[in-house]
């Protein structure tokens, strides 16, 4: 089995914060991280491989800073890494993306082929969810998104059978090979890297290939084949603060004048009420 | 399976560092291991380093894009009672020229990480996010390597150098150095206000890019042995105030309550009006000195830093005595590996070495100093306020004679401390530093 | 402005106003920026003057100009001026389940069908499905101008690449220059599939639509960084425009029995290969997982303090009585008294119920990005200070036991007025 996994580097977005005073992004130090979901989709890819055998190749697209994941990926176990970087690759959107890694895992395909990628949910920094799908897509493979657990990989017929979450619940599917597995977070708790692999993955030299060795189409890379731009980025505007009652010495009037205010909104009221629940 | 490296560091701190740099730059093979995930995480706040030491490591430091904060050109001592105090500076020009650097501020988090970048390119391998548990020994108890916490995760190496700070967990589960007692450590809380830079230019009267200490002693620290200090960074104040634990232990002060106390001190509170406090965190301090030091070496292993008590409380030296003693440490290790002979015998030259270095001579003058302190409480109580009283009753203008106020004060500094055992104390306190 | 040696109009920082956050830096896909006297640094011969640090500043400390990769849309010889005159009409993908469409599809035919007036053209539904029922007939009634469906037995549950064909087939039919999706699970998955498909822009979880009339582009604009700050984003250059958007942002477009338009079906054309096959569906009975509190026009939401076993049936009183549920902050989370599921916040679900009811939540910033568009936010905490109370409409100070359940009462008695 030959595993590709798809590895973005993001901003720790739990780091991030709103100054309360002047409601402006805090983000001084703010580390670089891999993507959780990705993690998860490596530790999946690793843990498929040690069981049916095969090749993980961990793959990235990013500045020469993202090498740093995929450090990480070797160091968990990976055995092998190319980060696909160049200038032209910069300011790619989903699509510009999705095509630019899809374009990579084909020349890995020529080498060796590709049986089963594994993408992460979705990035915490932009949560799009729409990376995995274009590869997919793009690829022609067997998609399937949300995955929240690996239930067969049957290696001789070339079937896999998953569970993902779908709204209302989940659902069993068994699909044919190739294919591309988005997961969820629950599907497996990525691996602490051994110490020989953290060695080993300070030492690794990342292949890393430009647009010429992936093989792109200029047109379709970066920002000139991005459709989407953004026009604006604002912080989230914060409410003032409304009317506050004090109870703590006497409630029912504070509880009353309270409630009044509630109660006023004639349309909330209405809708709420109207219809409880969905 | 195991890999064998020559020297193996407990620590990426600026002791661990600045051996692994001087050992890598004779090509020996050393591995450095971190717990934090990156060197410096586990010490966030600023504090101040000598450029003596640094370009002992990093000559070059100021062109390699050193992380400075603020190059230090005054340094002001404070004396405080609790509604005021007096102020001693000094400044000059020097420090702004041909002594640029002497001393500067740093953010830790961010220095560490340089100087273990350095360490990096020359070759060292820096291993974060791994804490070394225990140390590998052979059958006659000699040193061969470490065991971290990851799995597959001892390393063998000829010299195992321990630098992991004070409370090196290591030092002590190894029995290599003793727990420090209450007395020889203090405890102190740190936080960092961040300010606008100009702000901190115009309060505290300098020019861009250069900077301030203030070394407090006095009441604040509410009748205990302790110290306050302030340091300039480029954005931001650290504010630090500790005290030895035993007294805080006996005295049942909470530190933070401390540190909330110095902030409202009359002459704290304006440098950090309207401030936001940033960051803040809890810190031990080696405060034993000359006479709590460990042996610092033995059958494949050396100590170095703090982990070795190496710090000297007075002139709150702590980070420039880690660096020197790495570095003596990796003199020693490296000769040690060349003579093919990394015993305690073959080790005990770096004793030597920081016997006759600043450190231990340092060290040794201020051995006294710590007890002196300790054994003299009024020095945090009754002088501070009587001192504070006589002042404050001399510059007040009420038409009463000097000659009469004089007399008054006299008496009540007798009143308050008997003449003989002020003259003992500053007897004592002469000797404990001279 | 500043060119490089390779002609690039690069970016340059402003000294003066930059306040070396370092968001740029960490944004620039070359690492042309670096920090040195606390300011950012962009190094001019690497800068590829993409313009991401421009769009990142929050204090607009970086001087760009922001250019189009052609930025003068080549006119090719015997193509019309309008390079997308061929494209018309807002269209919205109606999600349909065992014959009953998704709320958040009615959202967007509202929406739909007042985009599409602004810029004087029709709102469309596109449907594909199996046993469509009167999905049709509805989507007319809620707004929608026409209606383009394929109905297909191999449509009779969701996959990727069959539900993928259906609706690229029917985009590249009708041709509409918006398209619209819920950002439900399938309504994700689907726009990813046919924005590749047709090769355009897609612009994920949009919480607000506007529209560029002199233009005619949609202004989507969506949380990024956890919630932390938001993007407006267009797609100038590719049609449709494709855009999903968070249920529960819109309001249901009016029903109006009676409005009628055409109705156009088309045959299934389905990929070739094998399908995957759905073995099974489990149905989420535990009420617990996969529940999803972003779907409930009310929320209880409860913090750490006020998150006691013996208290919860009086909290659940309340979330019954408003037709809401009970959520919570992190620390209740983390404390393990309530799933991951209902936890509110930057690292929790992003909601914005109609009545958003707070007690004992202080109210810390992760967790007001999380909440804090909200129709109506009401708060009950003991402590006058709680941040909560800044950016609640309502508030009362007071021990939660004591008040909620005078409030349950009074709420009672005032709904039974009615």
């Amino acid at each position: 089995m030959n595993f590709v996994c798809c590895i973005k580097q993001v901003p720790d977005t739990a780091e991030v914060k709103i100054d309360p005073e002047t409601n402006t992004l805090m983000r001084s130090g703010v580390e670089s991280i891999s993507n959780p979901y990705d993690l998860v989709a490596l530790e999946t890819a690793l843990i498929l491989r040690d069981k049916y055998g095969g090749w993980v190749t961990a793959l990235s697209m990013g500045p020469p800073q993202a090498e740093q994941v995929l450090k990480e990926a070797i160091s968990l176990g990976a055995d092998a890494a190319v980060l696909l970087s160049d200038r032209a690759f910069a300011g790619a959107d989903t699509l510009a993306t999705s095509y630019t890694l899809y374009k990579a895992i084909r020349n890995l395909d020529l080498d060796r082929p590709v049986d089963i990628v594994l993408c992460g949910k979705q990035a915490i920094d932009g949560d799009t969810a729409q990376v995995g799908p274009g590869i997919a897509t793009r690829l022609g493979f067997t998609q399937f998104t949300s995955v929240v657990e690996i239930r067969e990989l049957n290696t001789y017929d070339r079937h896999i059978t998953v569970k993902r979450r779908v709204e209302g619940g989940f659902e069993i599917v068994r699909g044919p090979l190739p294919t591309v597995i988005t997961v969820d977070l629950g599907l497996a708790r990525p691996r602490r890297a051994s110490l020989p692999g953290l060695i080993l993955s300070l030492r690794a030299v990342i292949d890393r290939w430009d647009a010429d060795a992936v093989g792109a189409e200029v047109p379709k890379i970066g920002l000139k084949g991005s459709p989407t731009w953004v026009r604006r980025i604002f912080s989230p505007p914060l409410k003032e603060g409304g009317p506050v009652f004090d109870g703590r010495k006497d409630p029912v009037p504070a509880v009353e004048r309270f409630l009044d205010t509630i109660v006023a909104d004639e349309e909330l009221i209405s809708e709420l009420f109207k219809n409880p629940g969905v | 399976m195991r890999e064998e490296f020559e020297v193996a560091i407990v620590g990426a701190g600026p002791a661990g560092i600045s051996a692994a740099l001087a050992l890598a730059e004779k090509g020996i093979k050393v591995i450095v291991f971190e717990r934090g995930e990156f060197p410096g995480a586990k010490n966030v706040s600023g504090g101040v380093l000598y450029g003596h030491d640094l370009a002992e490591s990093v000559p070059d430091f100021i062109r390699r894009e050193c992380p400075v904060e603020r190059n230090i050109v005054e340094s002001r001592v404070w004396y405080l009672s609790l509604d005021g105090g007096f102020n001693v500076s000094f400044r000059d020009r020097a420090f702004e020229e041909g002594l640029s650097f002497n001393a500067f501020t740093v953010g830790r988090a961010r220095f560490d990480r340089w100087f273990a970048g350095i360490a990096e390119e020359k070759g060292a391998l820096v291993v974060c996010g791994t804490t070394v548990t225990d140390l590998l020994r052979d059958g006659g108890g000699r040193v061969t390597g470490v065991r971290t916490d990851r799995s597959d995760g001892d390393v063998t190496a000829r010299v195992v150098l321990i630098a992991d700070g004070v409370n090196s967990a290591l030092a002590a589960k190894t029995g290599f150095r003793a727990e420090p007692e209450p007395n020889d450590v203090a405890l102190a809380v740190k936080e960092i206000i961040e300010l606008p830079e100009e702000v901190i230019n115009e309060r505290f009267n300098v020019e861009a890019g250069h900077g301030v200490t203030i070394e407090i002693l006095g009441e604040i620290t509410q009748g205990m042995d302790g110290v306050a200090v302030i340091y300039t960074n480029k954005n931001s104040l650290s504010l630090c105030i500790g005290a030895n634990l035993f007294d805080l232990m006996s005295n049942t002060v909470r530190p933070y309550e401390m540190l909330e106390e110095f902030k409202a001190h009359p002459m704290v509170a304006p440098l950090i009006k309207s401030g936001r406090p940033r960051e803040y965190m809890a810190h031990w301090l080696a405060e034993g000195g000359y006479d709590t030091i460990p042996h610092i070496y033995g059958d494949g292993y050396l100590i170095a830093g703090e982990s070795g008590m190496l710090f000297n409380a007075l002139h709150r030296e702590g980070s420039n005595m880690a660096m020197a003693s790495g570095r003596l440490a990796a003199l020693t290790i490296a000769g040690a590996l060349a003579r093919g002979d990394t015993g305690s015998e073959s080790l005990a030259g770096y004793a030597a070495a920081l016997q006759a270095s600043y450190v231990m001579k340092d060290l040794k003058k201020y051995r006294r100093f710590n007890r002196f302190l300790l054994n003299h409480k009024e020095l945090f109580s009754t002088l501070p306020r009587l001192g504070a009283s006589a002042a404050r009753e001399m510059l007040t203008v009420d038409g009463i004679s000097k000659k009469e106020k004089q007399t008054s004060i006299r008496r009540r500094i007798q009143g308050a401390i008997p003449l003989a055992r002020l003259a003992r104390l500053l007897w004592a306190g002469a000797r404990s530093i001279g | 402005m500043p060119q490089n040696s390779k002609g690039i109009d690069v970016a340059a920082i402003i000294p003066d106003r930059c306040i070396g956050c370092q968001i740029c830096a960490g944004e620039c896909p070359v690492g042309a920026i670096e920090m040195s006297g606390g300011v950012a640094h962009i190094d001019p011969e690497v800068c590829i003057g993409c313009g991401k640090c421009f769009e990142v500043c929050p204090v607009e400390a970086v001087s760009f100009e922001p250019k189009r990769p052609q930025e003068t849309p080549q006119r090719i010889p015997g193509v019309p001026e309008d390079r997308f005159s061929e494209y018309r009409g807002v269209a919205v993908f109606i999600e349909v389940t065992h014959g009953q469409a998704a709320p958040v599809s009615w959202e967007l035919a509202g929406k739909a069908r007042e985009l599409s007036r602004r810029l004087g053209t029709v709102a469309i539904a596109l449907i594909a499905g199996h046993e469509l029922k009167d999905v049709a007939t509805e989507a007319l009634e809620y707004g929608c101008d026409e209606v383009h469906v394929i109905d297909d037995a191999l449509l009779g549950s969701y996959l990727s690449r069959l539900y993928g064909k259906a609706v690229t087939d029917l985009t590249n039919t009708v041709k509409p220059e918006i398209l619209l999706m819920g950002a439900t699970a399938l309504g994700r998955d689907l726009a990813s599939v046919v924005a590749t498909n047709v090769e355009t822009g897609l612009t994920a979880d949009c919480t607000g639509l506007d529209i560029d009339e002199e233009k005619r582009l949609l202004l989507m604009t969506r949380p990024a960084f956890g919630g932390n700050i938001m993007a407006t984003i267009f797609c100038e250059n590719h049609r449709p425009q494709m855009s999903t958007v968070r249920p529960g942002v819109f309001r249901p477009g009016e029903r109006k029995a009676g409005r009628t338009g055409a109705v156009h079906h088309y045959p299934f054309a389905p990929p070739v290969g094998e399908m995957p096959e759905i073995l099974e569906f489990v149905r989420d009975n535990t009420g617990e997982t996969g529940l999803d509190i972003g779907r409930f026009p009310a929320l209880v939401v409860v913090g750490k303090g006020a998150c006691d076993p013996e208290s919860m049936p009086m909290i659940q009183e309340l979330a019954d009585l408003i037709g809401g549920v009970v959520a919570c902050s992190r620390p209740v989370v983390e404390a393990g008294l309530m799933p991951y599921e209902r936890q509110v916040g930057q690292t929790g679900k992003t909601v914005a119920p109609k009545l958003y009811f707070a007690i004992g939540v202080s109210g810390a910033v992760q967790h007001l990005v999380g909440m804090q568009g909200s129709r109506r936010i009401v708060a009950i905490n003991s402590d006058p200070h709680a941040p909560i109370f800044g950016i609640s409409d309502t508030g009362l100070i007071g021990d939660y036991r004591d008040v909620v359940p005078l409030v349950i009462k009074g709420l009672r008695e005032a709904v039974s007025k009615r």
